[in-house]
């Protein structure tokens, strides 16, 4: 029991990881990032990178987001702003830099699975059983990282900006907000987020050029049955990502990579807020 | 040429559909014969690593073509069309895997496929196509089928075959040769087939709802219906495809339903040139037979070149390459001859129950956002030969009451009658088949259709439209017709809508409500950005409707000089309640309305 | 010769093909209050938001404190010490009062000092800082609005309808804040009203917008101004 209530929570924080830097460029710029995945993956070959090279494992994960961050700006730049006002183009353009990716991947690295060294090896006892260290480690990430972003979204003056832009992007810019820099700079986060996740990911599952797509879908799902907040998207990963370990547990694994993707679904036809003004 | 203030000197157009229909004939008719023999022959011309890619190739046409139906032209995007190939091929593969490979058996899963993959499109149809259900949702449920579908693979183990699939299993004793030319002359059938749909009045009416949806249904049109039968349609072709590709190929996998095939889909149709069928077609067939061959040598670079490619036309020529090449070409012809229907006069209904009685009814109307009520006990009603203009300062509720009034599932409470029918909760469409027009602010018409299929489409509810002609004939009543000879638009049949100028998308969307023949007609605020010329010429229309045709018009305006002179009532609404009905003497006269224009803060609430 | 605080040159705008404003010439001398009066769907927010440049211009040329900013996005006018208080939504429901404030203040300005200012003007401000500015009443979002437009000490205010749904009481209030701000701070002020004794008693001159061009215009202290210009906005 005390496992699976563990399971629970550290797959609710690690889906969380994955999916804030997707919210935030959802909200701000109100397009759905579909490179996310990529980004995530490209964060996973950074800490590859860190492994092979034979750095500290603790390198990874900010090598990785200074690497999404930087890519991220040039993907706003050429391929996000032109097409501003036209989102469904937008999913599909990055969902071919997507493909890009892998396959530039692919050719860099090649198709297999790599392994990459974790930092935190090894497990503790707690509440009476042993479970994973790394994966206990991830509740405190998801819980620092998103102390951290509320932080900088309710107690500064980028944050505050930010969720202006987010409310009204129109009444913003009349008050002198430039709001494309605010776009810029949150796609760029939300990109350096999701090569963040990558990165710590990595040493629970293995590196391949096709790892993101599962969770892009999953992340793209918790999204959209967010809205806008940070908070509904930690409540979603917890009821979402809960149902998914119980069906993958006690049901049949296969259905249990589904659940999240199918109960978001029907979540979304019968009320299309979603959780956020639960 | 007239000298309207609305025409714009464009000249008028020459030629009906059939016409025009009877010179394509021809070449068309030559193409698919050219294309057939080409395809008869190519097995004598091809080695056989060539025909076998082909035939894949030829399958994937087919595919491309439906995916842009749903998706250029109707604007439908679907990321799992792919599912319906998986399930029309794993029919067969299964059912051969399993079972003896007898003719029932095989005609058994010939039809099983499509079967099951019609109903899962209606699954999706029914989840992704309902009221207010926001355009996003499709594709997000089309992506959640596609993964379901390679799941469900997974989950069945060996029954069917997991991630490595099924092969080896029996199949038709057809030489690859046979399957070229059935799956060559299918795509060109199929293609041929799609081509005729889309000319028709239907496939005008698919471009239409993906251009204004909201006007489609205020056209009477059930629009989840016709887009819930073009998907099921589709999934059935699709999966004819499938089993083919199953019956040839002998393996079947995963990855004939999964997301990323769903989305190379796209990219074809994307590349090929969206809502252009051959162009899709092309991208297809041209893409997938190159990438067999660079396969072996470069296959990630040839992605690569393949995803830089679809950003670059996404982001720079949305319209695709096809037309982006083409365009250069087509532009060194003469300007284009237009293509337009006669209009024909309906000759006038008999005249029975004119004037009896109000034709539309509203008793207690409120409506409330949580604790904000914007309208509270609404009630009037208004008769045939009546010209009603509401009035009142901003956020009095005016457009609130329109749209309560044209959507059942509007109002917090009250009843809205009209004809005598309670709209109950009704979607616009079906307060629209009770009698009812609705005339936006903003022209709220068909861009990229013509004036003359825009006036085809506001008729579809009482002439229903042709799946593979082009009426030459649009028939109009008397009202409808007026509007469109006194603004010019009968010499603009053949023009564009998108060309056209404001004041004259304006008549046209009054004339396209007009030839729904309503008994009540909305108007809201119909002077918005017109001359003065054009606002006289609409107010006097608007009078003879009311008085000739024995019309019901309810009318939202600011300008108060056009509602003096044509209004034979006034209605005053004032913080969502109506604070005086009456006649232009009377309104005009009230202290209490004077007091209410003149901003005093405190006026006299009802 | 001084710059004028807003100059309107032939502007032509609208939305999408309907144009609803047509040439139409405007100016507002510096530290001068122009009253822009009508009836409604003449063209007054319309005017506004296209000097604000969230509507594109057509034609003709517009110049806030002596800088062209034609077709320039609207927080480059901001910027020009140039605040907007729109009609509709014009708070952020969602943020605090003080939030709300925030957002008025120039770059570079430090939050306090402006907020002390401000509050001595409307002092339930302070009481409700950290209250959802969405659960004040309709009269306070409208002096909330009023607040955040005077937080960055504005050289060029443009007002559209404050006094929609306010108490009369409040209004007075208003209208003596305003000329205070003129008058001690040298703000000049385009003020968008229906409620035209409120704003002849604040005005310089008035202009009547009828159909996006100004059917008339003239001094506000003028005899008999009030009564004209009544005449032209009702039934």
């Amino acid at each position: 029991m005390t496992s699976l209530f563990l399971d629970i929570v550290t797959t609710a924080a690690i889906l969380y990881v994955v999916a804030t830097g997707l919210l935030i460029v959802f909200g701000v710029l109100k397009i759905i990032n579909f490179a996310h995945g990529s980004f995530l993956t490209i964060g996973g070959y950074a800490a590859l990178v860190v492994t092979q090279l034979g750095l500290s494992p603790w390198a990874g994960p900010p090598l990785a987001l200074l690497a999404g961050f930087v890519l991220g700006a040039v993907v706003e730049m050429l391929i996000v702003r032109p097409l501003y006002n036209r989102p469904l183009d937008a999913i599909l353009a990055t969902w071919g830099l997507s493909i890009v990716v892998v396959q530039l991947i692919t050719i860099g690295f090649g198709r297999g699975t790599n392994f990459v060294v974790s930092p935190v090896k090894g497990a503790v006892v707690v509440l009476g059983t042993e479970y994973s260290l790394y994966r206990l480690l991830m509740i405190v990430v998801a819980l620092v990282l998103g102390g951290v972003l509320v932080t900088i979204m309710q107690g500064t003056r980028l944050g505050l900006v930010a969720r202006a832009v987010i409310m009204n992007e129109a009444l913003a810019q009349s008050l002198g907000i430039n709001s494309a820099r605010v776009r810029f700079i949150t796609f760029s986060i939300g990109s350096g987020l999701a090569a963040l996740a990558g990165a710590l990911i990595t040493p629970l599952l293995s590196v391949d050029p096709l790892m993101g797509v599962p969770w892009l879908l999953n992340a793209f799902m918790l999204v959209l049955v967010s809205g806008t907040s940070l908070l509904s998207l930690l409540l979603a990963c917890v009821v979402l990502g809960g149902a998914q370990v119980v069906v993958s547990t006690y049901g049949n694994p296969v259905f249990g990579a589904l659940t999240i993707v199918v109960l978001a679904a029907i979540l979304l036809r019968i009320r299309p807020a979603g959780f956020a003004r639960v | 040429m007239s000298e309207h203030p609305f025409a714009a000197g464009i000249p008028a157009a020459t030629r009906l559909p059939s016409e025009r229909w009877r010179i394509e004939r021809g070449i068309f008719a030559v193409l698919s014969v050219l294309t057939l023999a080409v395809v008869a022959a190519g097995p004598l011309v091809l080695d056989t690593y060539s025909v076998s890619v082909l035939i894949r190739s030829f399958l994937y046409g087919v595919i491309a073509v439906t995916v842009d139906i749903l998706w250029g032209y109707t604007g439908i995007l679907s990321f799992g069309q792919s599912v319906f190939f998986g399930i029309g091929a794993y029919a067969l593969g299964l059912a051969s895997t399993h079972l003896d490979f007898t003719s029932p058996i095989a005609l058994g899963a010939f039809v099983a496929g499509p079967v099951v993959a019609a109903a899962a499109a209606l699954l999706v149809a029914w989840l992704g196509f309902g009221p207010r259900v926001s355009p996003l949702y499709i594709s997000v449920i089309t992506l959640v089928q596609a993964v379901i579908f390679v799941q469900l693979i997974y989950t069945g183990g060996d029954y069917t075959g997991s991630s490595s699939g099924l092969s080896g299993f029996d199949t038709f004793d057809v030489g690859m040769e046979s399957w070229f030319r059935i799956a060559g002359a299918g795509l060109v059938i199929i293609t041929a087939l799609a081509w005729v749909f889309m000319r028709s009045d239907v496939g005008r009416l698919l471009i239409a709802i993906r251009e204004n949806e909201q006007r489609c249904s205020y056209c009477g049109i059930g629009t989840a219906r016709v887009k819930t039968l073009l998907l099921v349609s589709s999934a059935i072709v699709t999966a004819f495809a499938g089993f083919a590709y199953a019956a040839f190929n002998d393996v079947v996998a995963p990855d004939l339903g999964n997301f990323q095939f769903g989305t190379e889909l796209l990219i074809w149709v994307a590349l090929g040139g969206r809502g252009t069928l051959i162009g899709p077609v092309i991208a297809a067939v041209l893409i997938d037979f190159v990438s067999a061959y660079l396969s072996g040598s470069l296959p990630f670079v040839w992605q690569l070149f393949i995803g830089l490619l679809f950003i670059v036309v996404i982001v720079l020529m949305p319209q695709g390459l096809g037309p982006a090449l083409t365009n250069g070409m087509l532009r060194r012809r003469a300007k284009a001859v237009m293509v337009a229907p006669r209009l024909t006069l309906l000759p006038d209904p008999v005249v029975g129950d004119a004037a009896r009685g109000p034709v539309i009814e509203i008793t207690d109307l409120s409506k409330r956002y949580g604790s904000l009520t914007v309208l509270t006990g609404v009630t009037f009603g208004a008769s045939p030969g009546e010209l009603v203009s509401l009035v009142g300062p901003n956020g009095a509720g005016k457009t609130t009451l329109i749209r309560c009034i044209s959507d059942g599932l509007e109002r917090t409470s009250g009843t809205v009658k009209i004809g005598g029918k309670s709209i109950g909760r009704m979607s616009p469409e079906g307060c629209v088949r009770l009698g009812l027009g609705r005339k936006f602010q903003a022209p709220n018409v068909f861009d990229a259709l013509s004036v003359a299929d825009s006036l085809r489409i506001a008729r579809a509810q009482q002439e229903p439209l042709s799946a593979w002609r082009s009426s030459d004939e649009v028939r109009l009543p008397a009202a409808a017709m007026r509007v469109v000879v006194a603004t010019g638009l009968d010499q603009q049949l053949g023009t564009t809508v998108r060309h056209l100028s404001h004041g004259s998308k304006q008549a046209l969307e009054l004339a396209m409500v007009l030839a729904m023949e309503p008994r009540v007609l909305l108007l809201d605020e119909p002077t918005a950005g017109l001359t003065k010329a054009e606002r006289a010429a609409i107010g006097a229309i608007l009078v003879d409707l009311v008085r000739d045709h024995g019309l019901c018009i309810l009318l939202i305006e600011h300008d108060l000089d056009f509602v003096r002179d044509i209004s034979s009532r006034i209605i005053v609404l004032h913080q969502g309640g109506i604070v005086i009905d009456g006649n232009v003497t009377e309104v005009t006269t009230s202290e209490l309305v004077r007091s209410i224009y003149s901003g005093e803060p405190g006026a006299v609430t009802p | 010769m001084t710059v004028a605080a807003m100059e309107i040159d032939g502007l032509t705008a609208g939305y999408g093909e309907a144009m609803v404003l047509r040439d139409l010439s405007l100016h507002v001398g510096t530290g001068e209050v122009l009253a822009v009066l009508g009836k409604n769907g003449m063209g007054k927010s319309t005017l506004l938001r296209t000097v604000m440049g969230l509507l594109p211009t057509r034609r003709g040329c517009i110049r806030l404190l002596g800088e062209d900013v034609t077709g320039r996005p609207p927080y480059v006018h901001a910027a020009r010490a140039v605040s907007y208080s729109p009609q509709e939504r014009a708070i952020f429901q969602d943020l605090t009062v003080e939030e709300n404030l925030r957002l008025g203040i120039a770059r570079g300005e430090r939050f306090l000092p402006a907020f002390e200012r401000v509050g001595v003007l409307f002092p339930f401000l302070g009481m409700r800082r950290r209250q959802r500015a969405g659960t004040l009443s309709g009269g306070e979002q409208k002096m909330l609005i009023m607040a955040r437009a005077l937080m960055a000490r504005p050289q060029l205010m443009l007002i559209d309808e404050i006094t929609e749904g306010l108490q009369p009481s409040v209004v007075l209030r208003l209208a003596e804040i305003l000329r205070a701000q003129n008058r001690r701070e040298g703000s000049a002020i385009l003020l968008i009203e229906q409620n035209v004794r409120f704003a002849l008693s604040l005005a310089n001159r008035y202009a009547v917008l009828t159909r996006g061009e100004i059917a008339a215009a003239g001094d506000a202290s003028a005899p008999n101004v009030e009564a004209k210009i009544a005449s032209m906005m009702t039934v």
